[in-house]
């Protein structure tokens, strides 16, 4: 038996405050985005002319602004999928029964709580062209000083690390809640069946962890996609040579450093859409496979 | 007909008898001043400590000092601030921001307020002086300035057999001596290095007397409409600093100002190119080790006939303050470029005293005797010839072509690019941005 209100206007009344910060931290200022980005805008402010889609077009022919585009989408897709393969596999150690358990939950959720340019700072002590302690290792026992931060490919890699460890920490917790949920029962019909561990986990475990998946899946995405920023600042600012200028990079550098309101707010837009439609594909695609318990 | 004399008299009375400026205000009760600096680390403190002593010799005036991160950051918030119309009173800025701040409508040009507070700018060094002047108007008081410095480790240059008081002064030198030490089992990554910085790449145009930008460098009234840095001038230095990379004389630390002196303390390299400003720092890095550093100029090219160009910050008033707020400013900013002040901040330091007496009181007492290393930067300065190309250009775009010369750099070290490739492809894009900010700013 459902419950629902009687009067026409209270449960309008009730979602007013919801819509009221949806409009004012959401609507509102994506709207006023979209019409900065139909002007060029002089770095203070104090100018503005319209320009039309101007800067929509200047966007899409820029050679460096795909090339950042593309740069994002390696990343993005190394981060996610790294990331949750990684996390997948801590966190079905860490569900086992080990000596322990606790303190090794605590440190591996530990990356977490730090802020991304405390991570970049790590990262740079680990991986500092001039005297990092990665540099030295290798340089010590292997012989070879790989130029991690000042090579393109290198840069990237090390970034796209930093990143996927920095949000470990997260997955973790996530798919360990997970894990929890797995009905112990189907796991011992199946074991009573003959299946292996490894057929448990992929018949079993594994779909009825899906939801827990495609959450992370959308997670980590918007993570890679806008909260990388801090890391890729500290460590490389963008370069060598545009290596790791990923497109909320380039945003920061439009905005921040070139002062070009109107492009930035054109650029701002367009990754603002990317979300939304990834995130439209995302629910329209692995939603349906999507098992819910 | 008549009419509209009367109206438009009485229209423009009320402006003519409180114009302001042309009264000076008075401080009569406490005024509270905001001072927004991008001077991190040790010098925080040291900049309290003038404001300090500011406000003690100013009892009326408070001023809250902020320390607001690097000069990009503090531009950033400073902005922001205004456009909330609560500006800092008083905020750091760097050189390369004047052309574009002189444009931005936030601030208060000195020499607008000259009725109120007489500043001697004929006591500043010239450099420093026209620098920050826009066709002869002066726009903000010069407070840090620096010029980039050769330093070097004397006990690695006696280790290797070189000379220790001859550090070298032109490109084919440095080449010559970078191979001496590469040879000499010292151990080092690689004999030099200096930051990934555009800043260099301007100092060189400048000691080889080049132009940076058309239109007299921006410098003759009109903005720049064209880079001429991808020129003859542009392509030899970059060649030179590329190719010594590849050699394994220069070491590529990447941007930022951390690595290269990171990569110099801890005796990775034998020679670091970076600001004057670092010389009480690096000089401490080495005597913890035992080692003694020298200073020298910045290397030219055989038979280059330039000099240097100045870098570093001033501060900026900004406006939309009442009379008395900002002449409470104007006094403060005053207070630092005078001579206490500055010789307090160059020993702390590094950056020259922006001032001509400050310079020759600092000589009286003997600094210089005790601390050779920094006079260089002032000798350096000095004897540099001043022409448009020495004076440094004006740039409307000047942080975007900073990032887009340093992107080309790179380009370059990878390999994915010729020198005049990149430089091209830089000069292109800044001519492109350069454009809109004339468009935007006409």
């Amino acid at each position: 038996m459902q419950s629902y209100f009687k009067g026409k206007w209270l449960p309008y009344l009730l979602l007013l405050p919801t819509f009221f910060i949806l409009i004012v931290f959401l609507f509102y200022p994506a709207f006023e985005t979209f019409r900065l980005s139909l002007y060029k805008v002089h770095p203070y402010g104090i100018r503005k002319i319209f320009a039309g889609f101007y800067n929509f077009r200047k966007i899409f022919t820029s050679s460096d602004y795909l090339h950042s585009f593309t740069t994002s989408l390696v990343f993005s897709a190394a981060v996610v999928v790294l990331g949750l393969f990684v996390s997948l596999m801590i966190a079905l150690l860490l569900n086992q029964k080990i000596k322990g358990q606790m303190v090794y939950r605590s440190l591996l959720i530990w990356p977490y709580a730090l802020s991304p340019a405390i991570s970049g700072a790590i990262f740079l002590f680990l991986f500092n062209p001039a005297n990092g302690y990665m540099t030295f290792f290798f340089d010590h026992f292997f012989g070879v000083e790989p130029k991690w931060l000042t090579d393109g490919t290198l840069a990237l890699i090390v970034v796209t690390v930093a990143a996927t460890w920095k949000n470990l920490g997260y997955n973790i917790i996530f798919y360990l809640a997970g894990l929890q949920n797995v009905q112990k029962e189907s796991l011992e019909a199946a074991s009573i069946d003959g299946a292996g561990a490894f057929k448990r986990f992929w018949i079993i475990t594994f779909p009825l962890l899906s939801p827990m998946t495609f959450f992370l899946l959308v997670m980590n995405l918007i993570y890679s996609y806008f909260a990388s920023f801090g890391l890729v600042d500290v460590l490389t600012s963008g370069g060598p040579a545009n290596a790791t200028n990923i497109l909320i990079y380039q945003l920061y550098r439009d905005f921040f450093i070139n002062s070009k309101t109107g492009f930035a707010a054109a650029e701002s837009f367009i990754l603002f859409s990317l979300v939304v439609v990834m995130t439209l594909i995302q629910f329209r695609t692995t939603g349906r496979k999507v098992h819910y318990q | 007909m008549k009419l509209n004399w009367i109206v438009l008299v009485l229209l423009l009375l009320p402006g003519m008898l409180f114009a302001s400026g042309a009264q000076e205000p008075e401080i009569t009760g406490p005024v509270t001043v905001d001072f927004w600096h991008a001077m991190g680390g040790a010098r925080i403190e040291l900049i309290q400590g003038i404001v300090d002593e500011f406000m003690a010799a100013n009892p009326n005036i408070t001023v809250n000092v902020q320390y607001t991160g690097s000069y990009n950051d503090t531009l950033n918030k400073t902005k922001a601030a205004a456009k909330a119309g609560n500006a800092p009173h008083v905020f750091h800025l760097y050189e390369i921001g004047t052309l574009g701040m002189a444009n931005s409508g936030m601030v208060t040009p000195m020499d607008d307020l000259k009725k109120w507070e007489k500043i001697d700018w004929n006591d500043f060094f010239t450099p420093v002086k026209n620098y920050y002047a826009i066709s002869g108007k002066h726009y903000s008081m010069p407070f840090n300035s620096s010029t980039p410095l050769l330093y070097y480790n004397k006990t690695f240059f006696g280790d290797a057999g070189l000379d220790t008081e001859a550090p070298p002064a032109t490109f084919e030198a440095m080449i010559e001596v970078g191979n001496k030490l590469k040879g000499s089992g010292l151990g080092l990554k690689a004999p030099l290095t200096w930051n990934l910085h555009s800043w260099y790449f301007e100092e060189f145009h400048c000691v080889m007397d080049a132009p940076f930008v058309n239109n007299d460098n921006g410098r003759k009234g009109e903005f720049p409409t064209e880079v001429l840095f991808n020129g003859e001038a542009g392509q030899k230095i970059v060649e030179w600093w590329t190719g010594m990379e590849k050699d394994g004389i220069f070491l590529d630390v990447g941007p930022g100002w951390s690595n290269h002196r990171a990569a110099f303390g801890s005796g990775e390299v034998a020679m670091v190119m970076s600001s004057t400003s670092d010389v009480n720092q690096l000089t401490g890095l080495l005597a913890d080790k035992g080692w003694e550093m020298g200073t020298g100029f910045v290397p030219r090219p055989e038979g280059a006939k330039g000099g240097v160009t100045i870098g570093g910050g001033t501060l900026w008033m900004s406006n939309g303050h009442p009379d008395e707020e900002l002449l409470a400013a104007l006094k403060l900013v005053k207070y630092i470029s005078e001579d206490d002040a500055q010789m307090k901040w160059h020993k702390g330091t590094g950056y020259f005293a922006v001032r001509k007496t400050a310079m020759k009181k600092l000589e009286e007492e003997g600094w210089f005797r005790d601390n050779p290393n920094f006079l260089t930067a002032f000798n350096q300065l000095l004897e540099s010839p001043y022409t448009v190309n020495t004076a440094g250009s004006l740039i409307g775009v000047f942080p975007e072509a900073r990032a887009l010369i340093e992107t080309g750099i790179q380009k370059v070290y990878a390999g994915d690019k010729t020198v005049k490739e990149a430089l091209d492809e830089a000069a292109a894009k800044t001519n492109e941005a350069m454009a809109e900010w004339n468009e935007l700013s006409m």
